[in-house]
């Protein structure tokens, strides 16, 4: 039965596919090529038929959603605002990535109700295939590997990778990357962070990886590991809300020219509708002003 | 070693080869049998061919295959995850032997009898339905990061160990009952007699009980070790670079599913030698325990 589901879903974007392909001759004059002067709601327009849902910009994120990157109390959806536990909600219009999407959105000439956030884990946000969103914005960094099943925006936060320790440890007075070789480091499989470990740092010891962000923080607090590397923002929020009860922020690794990027299913042609909106709020200054506003603690001392 | 002399007529042999063959096949006399073979090959050709035409025409067979089915990934990654399956090696013939020792002493005693012994029944009846009720996996998880979390001085950190206190916890309790089938399969005449011969009790077990109990349950018991070794792969939940987990990293690396196929054809590589050893074991068992009787 299930398997009858599938091969109806998947003739039905087939035949959906090969409809596609047909109409963007017959509606505008110029095909391929995006005019120069195009606004992303042009742009928008000109793609209605490929959104996810008819007038409305369907966003994904991970449930739950955390500060700083959606911020604001109550429960809308299977969100739930708890500033205590760090966690934010979407649809608040706070927090970096959740003010950015409703800028995003602005600029593609959706109003905010227009906008309907739906639950995404972050592994399906990346894998290849279908998906139920629009696009995702949940902290992804933009990689080669990724992108051969998905689609990438434009950056919109350019992040660096931190290690966090416990305080009072030897590897806590670690100055550059010389000295974190001989520590046992722990990181989430899937993130880029593992690359890092293994490229940068170059342990003696082989690393710990582990299935989700929260056993990494155990193993942390449990003495288990003596460090993990993670994404900078995501570090300051485990020592700020005290996941990692004795953590500490040693420091960030040089930039590897890592960026957040808007997660699309492959070759999604709105791709290029968002990246004139993100153009958009670069140059008039909107999207320094966000990260000014939400994302100012973020910056370690540099590990060379 | 030789069960009937070479010129005597064999009566009634149970089985002659040709009978097993129609058996599977379903024909019946040696005509018959003939065209069945030839119509079992014909449907089975045909059934596989339709088979092939079907999945490799499907509307999504060339990305299937693209992300699955890389000989490219395959290749780079087999070495990798040979490395990492030394881990789950490791695991599994550890706990193993741990598992085979422990669970025959949780089976004895849950099989004393009288009423002294009942909280000792009990207790044993608590924990193999505990531990056969709780996903291993919640076992591994609660354990590997949960004991550790304790921070009780002495208490070792290592996942490694905990994947093994885990494994032979939940193993056990399935093992445990393993042997206490094979324990209550054997007649109760056995024991009398055994008793009536002055044997003790702990005597009449060990070398009455015990011996024919054990003998009966190896295949199941092979089962469960078959059970053990795939099991190790949840191991990797507690940061543990095994097989599955280094499969994990290629994939989520690659953007491809391929290494996922060389950790299965390591563990098929271990698992399926073994069973067949197992099953020519039980085979030389039955026919050296027979070899007076026929």
């Amino acid at each position: 039965m299930r398997r009858w589901i599938l091969l109806i879903a998947a003739l039905t974007m087939l035949a959906a596919a090969c409809g596609e392909e047909e109409t963007p001759p017959a509606s505008s004059g110029s095909p391929s090529t995006p005019a120069e002067a195009q606004t992303a709601a042009e742009c928008t327009e000109s793609h209605a038929a490929d959104l996810f849902q008819p007038d409305a910009l369907t966003i994904g994120t991970n449930v739950p959603a955390f500060q700083p990157w959606a911020a604001g109390t109550g429960k809308d959806g299977p969100w739930e605002g708890v500033p205590d536990e760090g966690t934010g909600n979407p649809y608040s219009g706070e927090g970096y990535e959740s003010a950015f999407a409703y800028a995003v959105a602005e600029q593609m000439g959706f109003s905010d109700d227009q906008v309907v956030w739906v639950p995404i884990p972050f592994n399906n946000s990346i894998a290849p295939g279908p998906k139920d969103f629009d696009f995702d914005v949940n902290q992804t960094s933009v990689t080669p590997e990724r992108e051969e099943g998905t689609t990438f925006s434009d950056g919109y936060y350019d992040v660096s990778q931190a290690l966090v320790v416990n305080k009072g440890t030897p590897i806590a007075n670690a100055t550059s990357i010389a000295d974190l070789k001989p520590y046992l480091f722990g990181v989430q499989i899937g993130t880029t962070s593992l690359d890092l470990v293994n490229e940068v740092i170059q342990p003696d010891q082989q690393p710990r990886v582990f299935d989700r962000s929260v056993d990494v923080i155990q193993a942390l607090n449990n003495g288990q590991i003596d460090g993990y590397v993670v994404d900078a923002p995501v570090a300051y929020v485990n020592v700020l809300i005290g996941q990692a009860e004795n953590g500490v922020v040693v420091g960030q690794f040089p930039e590897q020219g890592e960026h957040y990027g808007a997660v699309f299913e492959l070759d999604n042609p709105l791709v290029e509708c968002v990246n004139l909106a993100i153009d958009a709020l670069k140059s008039d200054g909107t999207l320094q002003a966000l990260e000014d506003e939400w994302l100012a603690d973020l910056t370690y001392p540099v590990l060379q | 070693m030789s069960s009937t002399p070479p010129g005597a007529p064999s009566p009634a042999d149970p089985m002659p080869v040709g009978d097993r063959r129609s058996r599977i096949l379903g024909g019946g006399t040696r005509v018959e049998g003939r065209r069945a073979v030839a119509i079992a090959l014909i449907s089975t050709a045909v059934f596989f061919t339709v088979l092939v035409i079907v999945v490799v025409n499907s509307p999504g067979w060339d990305e299937f295959s693209a992300k699955f089915l890389d000989g490219e990934q395959f290749l780079e990654s087999l070495p990798g995850i040979g490395r990492a399956f030394l881990v789950n090696i490791q695991l599994f013939l550890i706990a193993e032997a741990i598992v085979l020792v422990l669970a025959l002493i949780v089976a004895v005693l849950r099989s004393l009898p009288g009423p002294v012994f009942f909280p000792i029944r009990f207790l044993t009846a608590a924990y193999t339905d505990l531990f056969r009720g709780i996903p291993t996996v919640l076992v591994i998880y609660a354990l590997g990061l949960g004991a550790p979390a304790l921070q009780i001085q002495g208490i070792p950190t290592s996942p490694f160990f905990w994947a093994v206190v885990s494994l032979v916890l939940v193993y056990t309790a399935y093992v445990a009952e393993v042997y206490r089938a094979g324990i209550e399969s054997v007649h109760e005449s056995q024991v009398a007699a055994a008793r009536s011969l002055g044997l003790t009790r702990w005597q009449s077990t060990r070398y009455v009980v015990l011996p024919q109990a054990i003998r009966r349950i190896v295949p199941p018991l092979l089962n469960d070790f078959l059970g053990l070794q795939k099991d190790t792969a949840l191991v990797a939940l507690i940061g543990v670079i095994e097989a599955f987990r280094q499969a994990q990293i290629d994939s989520s690396a690659t953007f491809n599913y391929t290494p996922f196929l060389a950790c299965a054809l390591y563990f098929v590589l271990i698992t399926i030698p073994l069973a067949r050893l197992i099953d020519w074991l039980v085979a030389r068992d039955r026919r050296r325990r027979l070899a007076g009787a026929r």
